[in-house]
């Protein structure tokens, strides 16, 4: 087994933990704490991928400006370790065995095709990558993305500047306190 | 296909016929609710037009054309949705000839008979009729398969708001029983008619649902059905045609439908709709599926036989007078199927027959119970006796309509159950004698009805008040009394227009039964 | 660095890009007119609309011959697009009509709701004509984001509220499931261009990797067109937004979902037709069961229409399924066809129905029982003339545009080789005539009590008229309307 893959193996299961641990965490502290763990675990998921600019993006903007903004927020509105019952208790029980189940079938097909498609496009990324940012130009990370984004993907990315915009309305809308306009 | 023009009283006599009705419920909307002259004058108007054009056609139609040809003289054929092969398709034979001049009439004379009773909403009962005569009309004289389902459906939704709006006390209970069932069997059908459309299509390579093309390539044999196709297509449309006329044990919608909807209702249903079924059975189901025919006719006669014996069991042991008329639709139009199911010409012709006179007879029943009814606000059979004194003019024409659906030679019951038990007799003698005490039953319960109702000693006081009827009643009431007499005595331009579509009906039904 | 694509590219978007630059201004308008005022903005955004409806045209007619791509393959205008365009933009301009007393009367703001609206129909028109799975995605996030916002607006409503809430959780886990069958499917095609991957389906054997992503993304399009089993959102989700938000719901986001659903399982993964077949069959037998029983058992208006919209998305897929047998003798895909039709039906019917659910003022908010119908057609024959209407239609009764587009639907299984489910689908119109005939009962055989509340609003009593005349219209002379669907099929 090659490095690559013994990393892949070991932050994806800490991804997954770390995911699980939000969820369990009485405490929201707590929660957001093990949501960092997730980003930082998949970051390093994306530097073994060799998509360095997406990794770095990932630490800057979520393990850093978001998770600041949710730890703020928690000690802001000061919330506490959630009280009474725990929420849709009598559901755990199914939802864990379809989501095992899926778990399963997914996986299993996963791990059966991926790697005979994984041999079989071996050379793929690297051609492409030439093929994106041409023969001359230096082939870098950030630049591919960059190529990629502003070139061929600007359709969605403008469409999805509109989309940020609206969830910024959408977060005033139903942030604001008073809707009284005005008067 | 070049569109001709639109000729209301020569090539497009039919699309007159059918949708003068309709025009009619539309100029009502325009009317206000409180100027009930007005609303008369235009329900009568236009039902009588529509009355006078079905005579016209009457007098255009040539019954000595045979087959398919038949159709040719009132043919009206458009193009509806050309892509699909769907067509504006109408044309009659003397099979739908005959009723639809019953329908025709019978709408007439329900309007007239409304005119002399108090009636609320009297706006939206007329136009509930007139919209219910476009359906029936069209369903009639629909030969393209979609056009005569939009047609079928049309029916239900007036008929839904007259027993709805204008019956009794259990009306809702009624009125949806009465969608649910025949709804259910109509869905059936639509199903029914996707599939043979899609096996003719294979078949023949043309996309079609004109029953004038499906017809010779059923018979042909092209559609290559295997028997179990050919078994659940039958079903299909037999069950929805069943359902309607109907038979046992899928009658029970019937007496809650007849018992709750007011008088105009119950004669339209008793007089034209449980026709359509029978109609339906001859039009479609049988000559479309004879090897399925062949095979389940013996099923089908044996419930038609229960059907008989059963509806009129249950008729004697009515307290209610519309209860009563009601079972004894079951039983008659039990005798019909059986009819129809002999498969031969003179039990077919008898079930023709019989069909336009149960229409005649058994709505002036109900016409005259609901004059009754109008009066004391009961159907109890208790509740009267003796009345003939007070109302000697309905207790004649009760009399009248009485003996003519008991099947008194003279009266037009007689001519169409004896040509239905002489036919029936060829099949199977055990049949014709079962079915003939059905016969005998009828007569005693409803000689028993009008004993118990119009005869003996007076014995309720709230009876001595009673009116008898009045001029826009006699004026509903006559003409079908007329009829009875006329086709009782003298039924041969009846049996001479349904002669040739019996004829053809026969012989491409048989085709098949014969080993 | 110069622009990357012909700059007639540009022009193939012009309607999107006028309405997004109309909704940020009402945006900015918004706030200096005052509340009570804001009926202009509503007025605006109708016009906005149709500023981009008439666009449409012009766009198609300036950028070349259709179908014509764009962006690299992102886009393609075609007439298949410009069909689900035009009546998305119908559906949100008719939900503006419906709004305008409702948000007027409100205490809450009417620039942001209108914004959001138009922003949605952005979204929807970027999906219309999208044919690149990332395009699709972000389009439909953009449809849906607005959407989850729209339905808790009303936010001190708890029901609002709640019903935004599981909105947008389903929603965004819907739409994880949806993102994860599309990498899936990148894995085994190596491309995300709908054209790329069909092409690289039919030269690729079979894999089960590609299944599960197949799967995956049509459970996806299930849950955004509430079919079985991602159905349980939509009847609290409608019975808790504001009404004329529920009927946006149901009308225009499901268009646009069954446009992608259409393009993406016809264009991209067509060649495998044969394998997805089987998945549709089983969830549309499920979704006509489970919408029209459900519909049984409802006492409140809008969650029967709620469930009554989850069974006409199981008809509807029968057209989809239809695709699968390929096309007949004459060289026609029947099935798409068929799902134009009755899309187009729908709209109709639906939108009707909902606007005389807003005419009829409920007694509180989210309340509307069957029982407000009581009586309605002695107080006001018109409407409940035309209530009927809807109510035949979509029972799919004739002479009605629904009965049309279930001719079509089911003619279509018939023909691809689905009876029984075209049997199933018949037996459940006649469950749903039940519960349709609820209402019309209410309307016309009990008799109401006390006052009837209604409200005088002609700008919405015009658009119900124009949805009566258009679904008698489909209904009695269909041929025009059927051609003109022909025209707008996918190649």
């Amino acid at each position: 087994m090659d490095v690559s893959l013994a990393l892949f193996w070991a932050f994806a299961a800490v991804a997954v933990a770390g995911a699980v641990g939000v969820i369990v965490m009485r405490q929201p502290v707590h929660s957001a704490l093990f949501l960092l763990l997730t980003f930082l675990a998949v970051a390093v998921l994306f530097v073994v991928a060799h998509a360095e600019f997406v990794a770095a993006v990932q630490v800057l903007v979520y393990a850093g400006g978001i998770m600041v903004l949710f730890l703020y927020t928690i000690m802001l509105v000061n919330v506490r370790r959630q009280a009474g019952e725990p929420y849709l208790h009598r559901q755990a029980g199914v939802a864990l065995g379809v989501g095992l189940l899926l778990l399963a079938v997914v996986g299993g097909v996963v791990l059966g095709d991926a790697r005979r498609l994984a041999d079989a496009h071996a050379a793929a990324p690297a051609a492409r990558l030439t093929e994106v940012v041409g023969s001359g130009v230096a082939a870098g990370n950030s630049q591919a993305v960059g190529w990629l984004l502003y070139r061929e993907y600007l359709l969605p990315f403008e469409i999805a500047s509109v989309l940020l915009l609206v969830a910024m309305i959408g977060a005033v809308v139903l942030g604001k306190r008073t809707m009284e306009k005005f008067d | 296909m070049p569109t001709t023009p639109f000729s209301p009283l020569g090539a497009d006599l039919l699309s007159t016929l059918v949708f003068l009705p309709a025009v009619g419920a539309l100029v009502l909307l325009f009317v206000p609710d409180g100027a009930r002259k007005t609303i008369q004058g235009i329900g009568l108007l236009f039902s009588g037009a529509t009355f006078a054009v079905s005579v016209l056609a009457l007098l255009r139609f040539n019954p000595d054309l045979v087959g398919s040809e038949a159709f040719r003289s009132l043919m009206v054929d458009r193009p509806w949705i050309p892509r699909f092969g769907i067509r504006y398709l109408l044309a009659v034979d003397g099979l739908s000839l005959s009723l639809v001049l019953l329908t025709t009439l019978l709408t007439l004379s329900v309007l007239l008979v409304a005119c002399g009773q108090k009636i609320d909403r009297f706006k939206g009962y007329v136009a509930a009729f007139l919209v219910l005569e476009t359906g029936m009309l069209g369903s009639l004289v629909a030969l393209d398969m979609i056009l005569f389902y939009v047609f079928w459906e049309v029916m239900l939704i007036p008929m839904y708001f007259i027993i709805g709006i204008w019956g009794g006390k259990r009306r809702i209970y009624a009125t949806m029983k009465f969608v649910l069932f025949t709804l259910a069997g109509s869905l059936l059908m639509f199903v029914a008619i996707l599939f043979a459309a899609n096996v003719n299509a294979q078949a023949t390579g043309i996309q079609t649902f004109s029953l004038l093309d499906w017809v010779p390539a059923a018979l042909g044999g092209a559609w290559g059905l295997t028997p179990r196709s050919e078994a659940l297509l039958f079903w299909a449309f037999a069950l929805a045609f069943l359902v309607k006329v109907p038979l046992w044990p899928l009658h029970t919608w019937l007496p809650d439908a007849h018992v709750e909807a007011p008088t105009g209702g119950s004669v339209i249903l008793a007089g034209v709709l449980l026709k359509l079924g029978t109609y339906g059975l001859l039009r479609f189901a049988l000559p479309l599926f004879p090897n399925a025919t062949a095979r389940y006719t013996p099923f089908i006669a044996v419930l038609a036989l229960i059907g008989i014996v059963y509806g009129a069991w249950v008729a004697a042991a009515q307290k209610d007078m519309k209860k009563l008329v009601a079972y004894s639709s079951v039983s008659h139009l039990a005798l019909v199927v059986l009819g129809i199911f002999a498969v031969n010409a003179t039990a077919v012709s008898g079930a023709v027959v019989q069909m336009v006179g149960h229409g005649l007879t058994t709505g002036l029943l109900f016409m005259l119970v609901g004059v009754l009814y109008d009066r004391r606000h009961t159907r109890e059979m208790a509740d009267y006796g003796g009345v003939a004194s007070q109302v000697p003019v309905t207790t004649t024409l009760f009399l009248i309509a009485t003996l003519g659906s008991i099947g008194l030679p003279g009266l037009n019951g007689f001519v169409g159950e004896f040509l239905i038990l002489g036919g029936v007799f060829k099949v199977s003698v055990l049949w014709c004698a079962v079915a003939a005490t059905g016969m005998v039953l009828s007569a005693i319960y409803l000689l028993t009805l009008v004993q118990k109702v119009f005869w003996g000693p007076s014995t309720v006081a709230a009876n001595r008040g009673l009116t008898d009827m009045n001029g826009w009643e006699l004026a509903g009431a006559l003409p079908l009394i007329a009829f009875v007499v006329i086709l009782g005595v003298y039924p041969a331009p009846l049996l001479n227009l349904v002669k040739n579509s019996v004829e053809s009906i026969v012989q491409v039904a048989r085709v098949r039964m014969l080993p | 660095m110069t622009f990357p694509f012909p700059a007639s590219d540009l022009l193939v978007i012009l309607p999107e890009l006028v309405l997004t630059q109309l909704a940020l201004g009402i945006l900015l308008w918004a706030t200096v007119v005052r509340k009570g005022r804001e009926a202009t903005l509503a007025w605006v955004s109708i016009a906005s609309l149709a500023a981009a409806a008439v666009l449409i045209p012009v766009a198609a007619r300036l950028s070349g011959p259709l179908p014509r791509a764009a962006f690299g393959g992102m886009l393609t205008l075609d007439r298949f697009s410009i069909f689900f365009k035009v009546l998305v933009l119908l559906a949100t301009a008719v939900t503006i009509l419906f709004s305008l007393k409702f948000v007027g009367t409100s205490s809450y703001p009417g620039g942001e709701y209108y914004a959001l609206l138009l922003f949605s129909a952005v979204g929807m028109l970027f999906m219309a004509s999208g044919t690149h799975l990332v395009s699709i995605y972000i389009a439909l996030e953009l449809m849906a984001l607005s959407q989850y916002v729209l339905a808790g607006y009303f936010k001190r409503e708890t029901k609002s509220v709640e019903a935004a809430a599981k909105y947008f959780v389903l929603g965004a886990f819907s739409s994880g499931v949806l993102l994860y069958g599309i990498s899936l499917v990148y894995g085994a095609a190596g491309s995300l261009d709908l054209g790329d991957v069909a092409r690289s389906l039919a030269a690729t054997p079979r894999s089960s990797l590609l299944g599960v992503g197949i799967v995956l993304t049509a459970s996806g399009m299930l849950f955004k067109i509430a079919s079985a089993p991602f159905h349980v959102w939509a009847p609290d989700v409608y019975e808790g937004a504001p009404t004329p938000i529920s009927a946006f719901f149901s009308v225009g986001p499901k268009l646009a979902a069954y446009a992608i659903f259409a393009r993406i399982f016809f264009v991209g993964f067509g060649p495998r037709a044969g394998d997805w077949a089987p998945v549709l069959a089983a969830s549309a037998a499920l979704t006509m069961v489970v919408g029209n029983v459900g519909a049984l058992l409802q006492q409140n208006v809008k969650r029967m229409l709620g469930y009554s919209s989850i069974g006409h998305a199981g008809y509807a897929l029968l057209g989809l399924l239809a695709y699968a047998s390929g096309t007949d003798a004459r060289g026609e895909n029947f099935g798409l066809w068929a799902i134009l039709i009755y899309l187009a039906a729908y709209l109709l019917m639906t939108l009707g129905a909902f606007g005389l659910v807003v005419l009829l003022e409920a007694k509180g908010y989210a309340t509307e029982s069957v029982d407000d119908f009581n009586g309605l057609s002695k107080k006001n024959p018109l409407a409940a003339a035309a209530m009927l209407v809807f109510l035949l239609s979509l029972a799919g009764i004739p002479p009605t545009a629904g009965f049309v587009g279930k001719y079509f639907l089911f003619s279509a299984a018939m023909k691809a080789g689905w009876p029984s489910l075209a049997l199933l689908a018949v037996l459940m119109s006649a469950v749903s005539l039940f519960y349709y005939f609820r209402i019309a009962r209410a309307m016309y055989l009990v008799e109401g009590e006390g006052e009837l509340r209604w409200r005088e609003e002609p700008a919405v009593a015009a658009a119900v008229a124009v949805c009566v005349a258009g679904t008698l219209l489909l209904g009695i002379l269909p041929q025009p309307f059927v051609a003109l669907a022909k025209s707008c099929l996918l190649p």
